[in-house]
């Protein structure tokens, strides 16, 4: 998620959004009023447990900020009624990096932050454990975080899991526009391909533009915690800048870009692309034979918040299969939930489609393709951020 | 005891006597006062001092204007009338300005220092100046030719809705400002889909065989409209041409029209009549379209961000990086600071030459 919204414009997010909602609302309500009774059952065990667990009574309130278009109403309306905590639900949280300097001169002074529950990005998430500004979570009273996905658990920023529950994930890899391209494109290698020259686009967000390239040499980006490691990404990138090979570096604005055929192919997310290919065929993404990026947006408990009991059966809550599959058929990216594929089946209609696609569910030798970075230290992620910003021309 | 109250009552008497020595006092410690406070020059306990001592003037000032009579009070007037003003431009600007000043003269201890200690950096302005260079030389250059191209774009548009309008006049200046009602971010991602390669204006131009031409003169780039300097500039003379119609507009439509019909009259030729009667008239209209245009472009990023490339960025985009994925806001108050000083040569060198005494 991160940058994939930072530099477009809220309103211009908000519209296409809205676009695409239409689409999968049409199924959407469809498929959830069959699968009403289900829900109920589910939620209804759910809440006794977590009661029982947590022994929490009477009314509790939570405040969770998360990314624009990110959840669907359904589910915060199933979980009050189940649970019985008043969810302030917003969506203000637009991008990592401005996001954190709102809440820094907060943060920075002890001072404690109106949300309980924010969702940034994991490299984000792994800077707030590191500041100390986020609480470990109650996880005796989350007994569903059994369900966390495998190759989610253990992050070297987080190796017990105890800071963050990661909310989505997903996967940076390349979009091209195959009638400006004329031609499949199989690697990161054809982002360099001379005859796209002034037709690619890089993303804005660091990590999925460098640790792609960096695959695309043949380099493991888990394994990278120093600059100098990375040093021959950032240098290719820099000449392919300045050569004119690439066009502009973007946020979300990229589709965009890819659709109109300004941009013959660039670096995308799969959520993104999914939704495009729909309205325009001839785009379409791949994960490159070198290995595509996997990353992930976190839940994590700000320091100061008291609503321990009622972050616990939040959590709990979206950490249950039926209520993840609902999430998922809403928002199309990667559930970190164990068993949602199973219970989209169970949907039936367009989410049992859903279950098929390879990029929200990609099998055994994909996801062996797919990397994600480890947590960078303080100094060592400045001068990422400056070589960056040098090559992006900021 | 006795002398304590004498002096205390002399004191008071010799203040009565002279009200507006404590109006302008009054004015002048608030706000001190005010800045003190805001840019924390006094912490905690002192801070209430600072209060209580302003607290202090507010009191003597109402004594000064109850004991002075009907005089005290029409002297205190005029300072009374600027106080607001004068409190609100310590409270947001002054403030402000000290404290990014200050700010840019600090040094961090590690990334996530969030309170950088002021140490006489000038380190700080040594990188604004040198590493940032290039984006402040693009910014004015790109600032300077959208403005001359609004000034060509926006004089003879205001002049025709000023002469020519009639009665539609009022229709035609709301045709100018109706592009604000759409937010300022879509009217510029709209030149994305305008000026994109497969879009209607590049294929015009490839039908008519003229790619060539528009590439020579640098306004396309192998075979680009979007994402050239051409676009950015394009992105800000269009976002900021009603800044320069309006306030031309308004110096014209003040002309008395036969002061024309009198040029002529005189045997002057009608470009005569417009250099030596129109054009010094609207002067004061065109000096400040161009302020208008000018400040906010130099500063401008979203034009840069959307239209340009990696090698059109403004300094606007990198105060931003530094501010904001950087969290180098020592370097990033420094260079907020140059360019504000910049812009106010400018303006000043501007003034001189161009300035009219309505404005200057």
């Amino acid at each position: 998620m991160n940058t994939r919204r930072t530099t477009t414009p809220k309103s211009v997010q908000a519209s296409r959004l809205n676009r695409r909602d239409f689409l999968i609302r049409g199924g959407l309500m469809g498929a959830g009023a069959l699968s009403l009774p289900a829900l109920l059952a589910a939620c209804g065990s759910d809440s006794g447990s977590t009661a029982d667990t947590v022994g929490g009574g009477g009314d509790s309130s939570l405040f969770f900020e998360n990314w624009p278009g990110y959840m669907d109403e359904e589910t915060i309306g199933l979980f009050q009624a189940a649970s019985g905590v008043s969810l302030k639900y917003t969506e203000a949280f637009n991008d990592n990096n401005e996001y954190f300097a709102k809440i820094q001169p907060e943060m920075s002074k002890g001072k404690t932050i109106a949300p309980d529950i924010l969702a940034p990005t994991f490299w984000m998430a792994a800077r707030l454990v590191q500041l100390g500004w986020v609480q470990k979570l109650p996880k005796a009273d989350i007994p569903n975080f059994v369900n966390l996905r495998d190759d989610l658990s253990g992050q070297s920023w987080d190796k017990n899991d105890e800071y963050h529950l990661p909310y989505q994930s997903g996967i940076a890899g390349i979009a091209y526009n195959s009638k400006i391209t004329g031609r499949e494109l199989k690697s990161v290698a054809d982002l360099f391909d001379p005859a796209f020259k002034g037709k690619i686009g890089m993303l804005t967000e660091m990590r999925d533009t460098i640790g792609l390239i960096l695959m695309g040499e043949g380099k493991k980006i888990s394994d990278i915690t120093t600059f100098d490691a990375a040093s021959a990404g950032f240098d290719k990138l820099e000449k392919a800048k300045s050569e004119g090979q690439i066009r502009s570096f973007t946020g979300n604005d990229y589709v965009d870009d890819l659709s109109a055929g300004n941009f013959a192919a660039c670096v995308a997310w799969s959520g993104d692309v999914l939704q495009l290919t729909k309205d325009n065929p001839d785009v379409k993404f791949i994960i490159p034979e070198e290995g595509g990026t996997s990353w992930y947006d976190t839940m994590v408990w700000m320091k100061g918040s008291q609503n321990g009991d009622a972050v616990a059966k939040w959590m709990n809550f979206l950490y249950d299969p039926v209520n993840a599959a609902r999430l998922t058929s809403f928002v199309q990216y990667l559930s970190p939930v164990k068993g949602v594929q199973e219970e989209l089946v169970k949907m039936g209609g367009d989410n049992a489609k859903l279950a098929e696609d390879p990029l929200l569910f990609p099998d055994a030798a994909t996801f062996a393709r797919l990397q994600s970075w480890g947590a960078l230290a303080e100094e060592e992620e400045a001068k990422f951020d400056e070589a960056f910003a040098s090559i992006t021309g900021a | 005891m006795t002398s304590v109250v004498s002096a205390g009552k002399k004191w008071g008497a010799t203040l009565s006597s002279r009200p507006e020595n404590v109006g302008l006092g009054v004015m002048l410690g608030l706000g001190l006062g005010a800045v003190a406070l805001a840019a924390q020059w006094v912490k905690g306990p002192s801070s209430l001092l600072v209060a209580i001592a302003m607290l202090t003037m507010v009191v003597g000032l109402i004594y000064t204007a109850f004991a002075g009579g009907l005089e005290a009070r029409k002297s205190l007037a005029p300072y009374g009338l600027l106080k607001p003003g004068m409190i609100w431009l310590c409270l947001f600007f002054l403030a402000p300005l000290w404290s990014m000043v200050v700010m840019s003269l600090s040094s961090k201890a590690g990334r996530f220092d969030f309170f950088p200690d002021f140490t006489w950096n000038f380190e700080n302005y040594r990188i604004a100046l040198t590493k940032f260079r290039p984006q402040f030389i693009r910014s004015f250059s790109y600032a300077g030719i959208a403005t001359i191209l609004t000034v060509v774009i926006g004089y003879p548009l205001a002049y025709f809705i000023a002469f020519r309008g009639g009665k539609y006049r009022n229709v035609l200046l709301g045709l100018v400002v109706v592009p604000f009602f759409t937010s300022y971010l879509i009217r510029t991602l709209a030149w994305n889909n305008i000026l994109a390669d497969e879009g209607p204006v590049v294929s015009l131009i490839n039908t008519l065989h003229l790619t060539g031409v528009f590439e020579t003169l640098d306004i396309m780039q192998n075979g680009k409209l979007m994402n050239t300097p051409a676009a950015v500039i394009g992105g800000l003379t269009y976002n900021f041409l009603p800044f320069m119609v309006l306030p031309i507009y308004v110096s014209l439509e003040k002309i008395d029209v036969r002061l024309v019909d009198a040029a002529m009259d005189l045997y002057s030729s009608a470009s005569q009549a417009f250099r030596k009667v129109v054009l010094p008239l609207s002067l004061p209209g065109l000096f400040a379209g161009s302020l208008l245009v000018f400040i906010p472009a130099a500063g401008d990023f979203v034009n840069a961000q959307f239209l340009g490339n990696p090698q059109t960025t403004m300094i606007g985009n990198s105060i931003q990086d530094q501010f904001l994925r950087q969290l180098n806001y020592p370097v990033a108050s420094a260079m907020s600071f140059v360019l504000m000083i910049i812009i106010t040569i400018i303006v000043l060198i501007y003034t001189k030459f161009m300035g009219t005494e309505d404005l200057a």
